[in-house]
């Protein structure tokens, strides 16, 4: 029996997360959570420092040791298989710290992108059509990069790799208010492909402006869950802090 | 007097081509997987074995050997990497890296003794073995010498070629940038290590042809080799593929100079100059991490 | 209490049974006939070679390949101070470990330019530089060696049951005076930074010790002892010679399979792992290379699956080392909140 929860996500969400626990060694990382996606569907995870947001990433993308539960993907589980394997299956990861390749060019970075992932419509141009510089400096290498930059290059590798689930990691982290505008501002036409998002941000402001539904997570839990447009601020940061 | 000097400069150079070739793995591996493998001249020296069995068995020449070993030769190392090396790489712990391959060295060098004995052999090339050229100023070389040192370059030039203009080589490139970051975008390092060792395997299984022609080997030559590699690696800057041949020409000339003073001092100044350049200009050097 | 008093009284049993085995030891000329003797002297010094590597592949994280440098260099040393300098066989013995330390003060400062593995091969290189130097220095008999003059053979005792009593009975003094003094090097502070930095590099910072000069130290500790046994080696064979006197294979790669066999890490380890090494080699030695082979198999297969040997198989059911070196260190990780 799947208790439903405030999912907007249709009758079989791309994403179903249920009962899924999360260990770090012996530690538990996150304590049994439910969680869907639909496609197209923008989701905010937010919480504090080591609430566990990281580690529900990792699990999804298949790269922590030991999960207990269930992952399932388009009805799919995602249970002992490899990251190269769920990439290659239409989830992609825009890492925490971008973790580009520092001595690839911009386009080596990118196409990196496509040759891990599903192989589909959104190609190299469409990529530089959404980051216009990134065209200019294909050539460089990404260390010689700004920080908004390459978090572009970050954005379009996990993009070329075709996702149907786009998992982003701390986006902002770092960055100047206007180049974080510049890259938020891409999420929505992300989405218009279908493609479901899950954004995980300490800018909890700016994560819930873009999302569907959001859910706030404390200590490993979900400790709320709902829709920004319909939650008051208190609330959200009640039990964010968990007060 | 002057040319006579002159000449074993020019034979130290190229000599130092057949220094690269050995190197030109174990320089991949430090840079791509930081795996500095202590049975690197072992597998040199059991490729030589291998080719030498091919050739005496099938009475065809080393350089149609080495052609027919080197899709096996990539396969090799393929799975050793896959089996065991992956175990071994990517821990701050260096016990088990250098462990596990001075055990690997161990057990090949007697395994070699139990198959051939400790007899030297050599690989035969016929006449190219002794062919040589009259080049000006009282300088001979002679001919395989010659092509030995154009291998290496042209070895090293397709390695960088690989690695910098194909698909794999950027993949490699980019584990070798940040593995864990591959990882996480779904970039298997694993088989990409695997990868990379059967390249490396492939150039062993190269260097193997021109050593056996050059020189006697026996089943203990491993680590003289080994050793010669890593300071021809760590003079010609980690990881650097053009560096190699840089590295494997100055312990070349070092050695050519040094057989000037006493035929003992050949192997003894090649050390010597990799000690002095340690201490002298350790910076660049050193293992980035 | 998480310790049966039964495995409390297993340790304790230990302890005795190592005392009361030293003790027994010490008497060995007056029960052990001269093979005995000559293999229980052979014995001691590749406990001191272990115990040696021991601590600073174990303790300092220095991996070397090529402890047999200090080993050669010992003995030559002893060749230079008996032959040619005509001292007694006591006062050479010492002053060749003493240089063997004092050329280890300039290796030292070569090879600490490198790091980890680089560092590891970086000591074979060194090695073999010795090794090669050493059949050119004029008067000590070149590639092929020279023997010991015999008023120095003599001087160890007038006949040959003298001679192997006395040598066993150095050997033994050699390998208890090593014993004791590395076990208290790493009780002391700097074994404390030591132990530390296996566990946690940032930790050991926080003990206050300067790792650096605690590796180095540990280094240079080595390059003593192992000149010491270097010359008592030479003792017994009667000769130098480059290859036997700097041989990779007895004063290396042994004594590293013997180590890791037994548990690297722990003194106890490398008692074990001499006891196993030469258990195993009086059966199979006949076997040769195939010996060599399967020792070098065991070892990758210990490295991967167990990596701190028998006694750490044994020491997961003991409640404390037998050989008490960490306890001091122990308070100090309990006092440290886990992460």
């Amino acid at each position: 029996m799947v208790v439903g929860d405030a999912s907007g996500a249709g009758p079989q969400p791309l994403l179903s997360v249920r009962r899924l626990k999360v260990f770090h060694g012996k530690f538990e990382a996150v304590h049994g959570v439910d969680m869907d996606v639909g496609e197209g569907e923008i989701v905010s995870i937010i919480g504090a420092n080591g609430a566990g947001k990281s580690s529900l990433m990792k699990a999804i993308i298949g790269q922590v040791d030991r999960v207990e539960g269930d992952i399932r993907f388009d009805g799919q589980s995602l249970a002992g298989r490899a990251t190269a394997d769920i990439v290659a299956g239409g989830i992609a990861l825009i890492p925490e710290g971008r973790r580009l390749f520092p001595s690839l060019s911009v386009e080596e970075n990118l196409a990196l992108g496509w040759e891990v992932g599903r192989k589909g419509e959104i190609t190299l141009d469409d990529v530089f059509e959404l980051f216009p510089i990134l065209r200019e400096r294909r050539r460089q290498k990404a260390r010689e990069l700004s920080g908004g930059q390459q978090q572009m290059v970050a954005v379009g590798r996990a993009m070329l790799s075709n996702p149907r689930l786009l998992l982003c990691d701390e986006i902002s982290l770092g960055l100047a208010p206007t180049i974080i505008n510049d890259i938020y501002k891409v999420i929505p036409s992300i989405r218009e492909r279908g493609i479901g998002i899950i954004v995980v941000d300490q800018d909890i402001g700016r994560s819930l402006a873009v999302a569907d539904r959001f859910y706030c997570m404390l200590e490993g839990d979900f400790s709320l869950t709902g829709r920004p447009r319909e939650t008051d601020r208190d609330t959200v940061m009640k039990h964010y802090f968990g007060l | 007097m002057f040319n006579g000097f002159l000449n074993q400069i020019v034979q130290g150079i190229l000599h130092g081509g057949l220094y690269a070739m050995f190197a030109v793995g174990l320089s991949l591996s430090v840079g791509v997987m930081r795996l500095i493998n202590i049975a690197h001249g072992d597998f040199i020296v059991l490729a030589s074995f291998v080719l030498f069995t091919l050739c005496t068995a099938l009475g065809i020449s080393p350089f149609l050997a080495m052609l027919i070993i080197l899709p096996p030769a990539f396969v090799f190392g393929y799975l050793m990497q896959h089996v065991l090396l992956q175990k071994i790489v990517g821990s701050s712990n260096i016990l088990p890296m250098i462990l596990v391959t001075f055990g690997l060295s161990i057990i090949i060098e007697n395994g070699l003794l139990i198959g051939y004995g400790p007899n030297p052999r050599k690989l035969l090339a016929g006449d190219l073995q002794i062919a040589s050229l009259q080049l000006g100023g009282g300088v001979t070389v002679g001919l395989f010498p010659l092509i030995t040192f154009g291998a290496a370059v042209a070895l090293i030039f397709l390695l960088d070629l690989f690695l910098y203009r194909s698909r794999i080589g950027a993949k490699i490139r980019a584990v070798s940038d940040d593995v864990d970051a591959a990882d996480l975008i779904g970039l298997s390092s694993k088989r990409i290590y695997a990868i990379a060792m059967g390249i490396v395997a492939m150039t062993i299984a190269i260097s193997a042809c021109f050593m056996g022609i050059r020189t006697n080997f026996d089943p203990s030559s491993g680590p003289t080799q080994l050793l010669t590699a890593f300071e021809v690696v760590v003079m010609g800057g980690l990881g650097s593929l053009w560096g190699t041949l840089f590295g494997g020409i100055m312990i070349g000339v070092a050695q050519a100079v040094g057989a000037q003073i006493d035929l003992a001092w050949e192997v003894l100044a090649g050390h010597l100059l990799f000690l002095l350049v340690l201490v002298v200009r350790p910076q660049g050097l050193l293992p980035k991490e | 209490m998480r310790s049966s008093s039964l495995q409390t009284n297993i340790v304790r049993s230990l302890r005795i049974l190592l005392l009361l085995g030293i003790v027994a030891l010490t008497f060995g000329p007056l029960y052990l006939d001269l093979g005995h003797l000559r293999f229980f002297t052979e014995v001691f010094s590749l406990l001191v070679l272990a115990m040696m590597w021991n601590l600073v592949a174990g303790y300092a994280d220095i991996v070397t390949v090529g402890q047999h440098a200090f080993v050669g260099i010992g003995g030559y040393a002893f060749y230079a101070f008996a032959a040619k300098a005509d001292l007694n066989v006591t006062e050479a013995m010492i002053a060749a470990g003493l240089l063997s330390l004092l050329i280890g003060i300039p290796i030292t400062a070569v090879v600490f330019r490198m790091r980890a593995a680089y560092l590891a091969i970086g000591t074979w290189v060194v090695a073999e530089v010795c090794t090669l130097l050493a059949s050119k220095i004029p008067g000590f008999g070149g590639a092929s060696g020279i023997t010991l003059p015999s008023t120095v053979i003599r001087a160890v005792g007038a006949n040959v049951e003298a001679r192997f009593s006395h040598l066993y009975w150095m050997a033994l003094a050699l390998a208890v005076v090593c014993f004791i003094a590395t076990a208290l090097l790493l009780r002391s502070r700097l074994g404390v930074g030591l132990m530390a930095m296996r566990d946690n590099e940032e930790a050991a910072g926080s003990v206050g010790v300067n790792i650096v000069v605690c590796r180095i130290v540990c280094f240079l500790w080595t390059a003593l002892f192992l000149g010491l046994a270097g010359a008592l080696l030479t003792l017994q064979n009667l000769r130098i010679q480059p290859q036997a006197s700097f041989s990779l294979i007895d004063y290396t790669v042994y004594v590293i399979f013997a180590v890791v066999i037994g548990g690297i890490g722990s003194i106890e380890g490398s008692i074990i792992g001499v006891a196993v090494y030469i258990g195993l080699r009086s059966a199979f030695s006949d076997y040769g290379n195939l010996y060599l082979i399967f020792l070098g198999a065991v070892s990758i297969a210990i490295m991967l699956a167990e990596p701190r040997g028998i006694w750490g198989l044994v020491r997961r059911y003991l409640p404390e080392d037998v050989i008490p070196v960490s306890h001091r260190y122990r308070p100090k990780t309990e006092a440290t909140p886990a992460e």
